[in-house]
């Protein structure tokens, strides 16, 4: 009870902390400013106008989400260690595990009020260039928090251990990485189908794919937009399953962090 | 309170992790209630000890106990308070706001919070127009106080305090003096690190001194300073440069004045002056200071 009330007044704590940095701000209204742009975007493609907007304004969420994690998000713990913060935090009765969660769930606090934000522009966009908004975008919308959910575990793990910089570079690795991982397999599969790589060298490539496969987060999972800008049913308990998904790759992230994090010296 | 059996801490620096021993075999003992001063120069190990027993460094060897837990466990902070050397906090908050956070992560809240917020910002002299200003605009000596007062506000029964009197001015100095022999008397063990060893030689029950990571001295004030030899000034008449001084007799920085370094020094020279028609105008005896003893150990580590 405790170590939730701990997690409480930590996550309260960064969600503060977060808000008051102006590259939040810096990347959020330039989320807006793109969102607004998909309207111009609308009407110079030669494809249907809402669906332009739809699915550009779902991948500014996904985008401007990770630039959060990433600007954000890494340098949250490494300030704490750098500012020596973390000296009379840790010295409390806090186990370290509370903490990092409590940073976690302070900065997808601020993720999800991105997203909220965006979702009230992206309605707001619809209902005026009469884009037939309708609340099944919600569960694209939904996607994308669990994507960022699981985007913001990989950037506190990188930063429990590692530098700013790198720690950016590893989670922009892994998002990319997630997003292709399954494109990367089913290419690979495609050629040697093809017979256009044989012998060790195909089995080899195809190895490497099934483990990028397997190890990265397939974030491809929670990107919808085609499903929903054309209004095609999702597999029945789709959202559940992924929700459940992101969740087990969330606890792996974080409790690898927390691991990490209590064999730390803080000097 | 705290009890540190053979205490090794290695420290591993740079790219190649090259190893690097902090602490060697430490034993230290503090029993409850006291005041116990931890001193020695720059990077001896008393900030590396301080964070060991607050949970903030692990450690290699031994066995540690802070109110009958390893800092390992969480529980080993639940009647700890902590300030570490020049205290960091988040700057955006007011020192008042400040406290409120410390104070709700103590499990405080409500009117009992605001009553401990107000009564550690008295402690320590700090509730002031200027606590409800943001913590950036603070001077070094008002942080040292807002952090002093964050690791008191849940009434700890153990207080560590890293250099809490540097950077401070004389009456600071004193606040802060006062503040640890109130609460002192209040029944909380004090164990702080120090170099101004004056405020330590008269504020601590016992000492221990730590040089180059190793425990060189340790005890009450009386039992530290009394392992050495009082030695013995002499002041006299005029003395010819050419002649041959007793054994244990050097000649002081200042003309006429000679230092004896025991009794049988002090002896011979008197008698050494008697012979020699030699008038002696004066003789004192100096009792070693904590600083004196700390300036032999580290010339001794050094040599």
């Amino acid at each position: 009870m405790q170590s939730l009330s701990h997690i409480g007044i930590i996550a309260l704590n960064t969600f503060r902390e977060s808000i008051r940095d102006k590259i939040l701000y810096n990347i959020v209204f330039l989320a807006i400013g793109l969102a607004l742009f998909s309207i111009l975007l609308g009407e110079w493609s030669v494809f249907d106008r809402a669906h332009v907007i739809k699915s550009t304004t779902l991948t500014i969420m996904s985008l401007s989400g990770l630039l959060i994690s990433v600007f954000v998000g890494i340098s949250l713990v490494q300030k704490e260690i750098q500012r020596k913060t973390v000296l009379t935090l840790l010295s409390k009765p806090i186990s370290r595990v509370s903490f990092i969660v409590g940073k976690y769930l302070g900065l997808l606090g601020v993720v999800a009020s991105h997203l909220f934000l965006l979702t009230i522009v992206y309605y707001l966009i619809l209902f005026l260039t009469h884009s037939s908004p309708s609340l099944s975008l919600l569960s694209a919308i939904y996607l994308v928090f669990c994507e960022m959910a699981v985007v913001v575990a990989v950037a506190l793990l990188f930063s429990s251990f590692s530098t700013p910089v790198l720690s950016a570079l590893f989670t922009l690795g892994v998002y990319f990485a997630g997003h292709l991982s399954n494109q990367l397999l089913e290419q690979v599969q495609f050629v040697k189908r093809m017979g256009e790589v044989e012998g060790f060298s195909s089995i080899l490539m195809e190895k490497m794919a099934i483990v990028i496969h397997a190890v990265f987060p397939g974030l491809y999972r929670y990107n919808i937009s085609s499903y929903v800008v054309h209004q095609i049913a999702l597999p029945e308990w789709y959202l559940f399953w992924q929700s459940l998904y992101a969740i087990g790759y969330i606890g792996v992230f974080l409790a690898v962090a927390s691991w990490w994090f209590n064999r730390r010296d803080f000097l | 309170m705290i009890q540190i059996e053979g205490l090794n801490k290695t420290y591993h620096t740079g790219f190649l992790m090259r190893p690097k021993k902090a602490l060697f075999d430490i034993h230290l003992n503090v029993p409850k209630g006291i005041i116990y001063g931890f001193i020695g120069p720059n990077g001896a190990g008393k900030s590396t000890t301080i964070k060991v027993l607050t949970g903030l460094l692990n450690y290699d060897s031994g066995k540690v106990q802070v109110a009958g837990y390893s800092p390992r466990v969480v529980k080993s902070r639940t009647h700890l308070g902590y300030c570490p050397e020049q205290p960091y906090f988040y700057d955006y908050l007011t020192g008042r706001e400040l406290m409120s956070f410390y104070g709700r992560l103590a499990g405080l809240q409500g009117v009992e919070l605001q009553k401990r917020i107000e009564w550690a910002l008295n402690l320590v002299h700090a509730n002031k127009d200027w606590i409800d200003r943001r913590l950036r605009t603070y001077s070094k000596g008002m942080m040292q106080r807002v952090g002093l007062a964050q690791s008191i506000l849940s009434k700890p029964e153990l207080l560590i305090l890293d250099e809490p009197m540097s950077g401070l001015d004389p009456m600071g100095r004193r606040d802060v003096r006062e503040a640890i022999l109130s609460l002192n008397q209040e029944g909380v063990t004090i164990f702080y690190s120090s170099h101004l060893l004056s405020d330590v030689e008269s504020i601590s029950d016992r000492v221990a001194m730590i040089v180059d990571g190793k425990i060189v001295r340790e005890g009450s004030i009386q039992e530290v300073t009394s392992s050495c030899s009082v030695q013995y000034h002499v002041r006299t008449g005029e003395i010819t440069s050419n002649i041959d001084l007793p054994k244990g007799v050097k000649a002081s920085t200042q003309s006429g004045e000679w230092t004896c370094e025991d009794a049988v020094a002090r002896d011979l020279f008197i008698q050494f002056c008697l012979n020699n028609g030699i008038s002696i105008e004066r003789i004192d005896h100096h009792r070693p200071s904590l600083e004196d003893i700390l300036t032999e150990e580290i010339a001794r580590a050094e040599s």
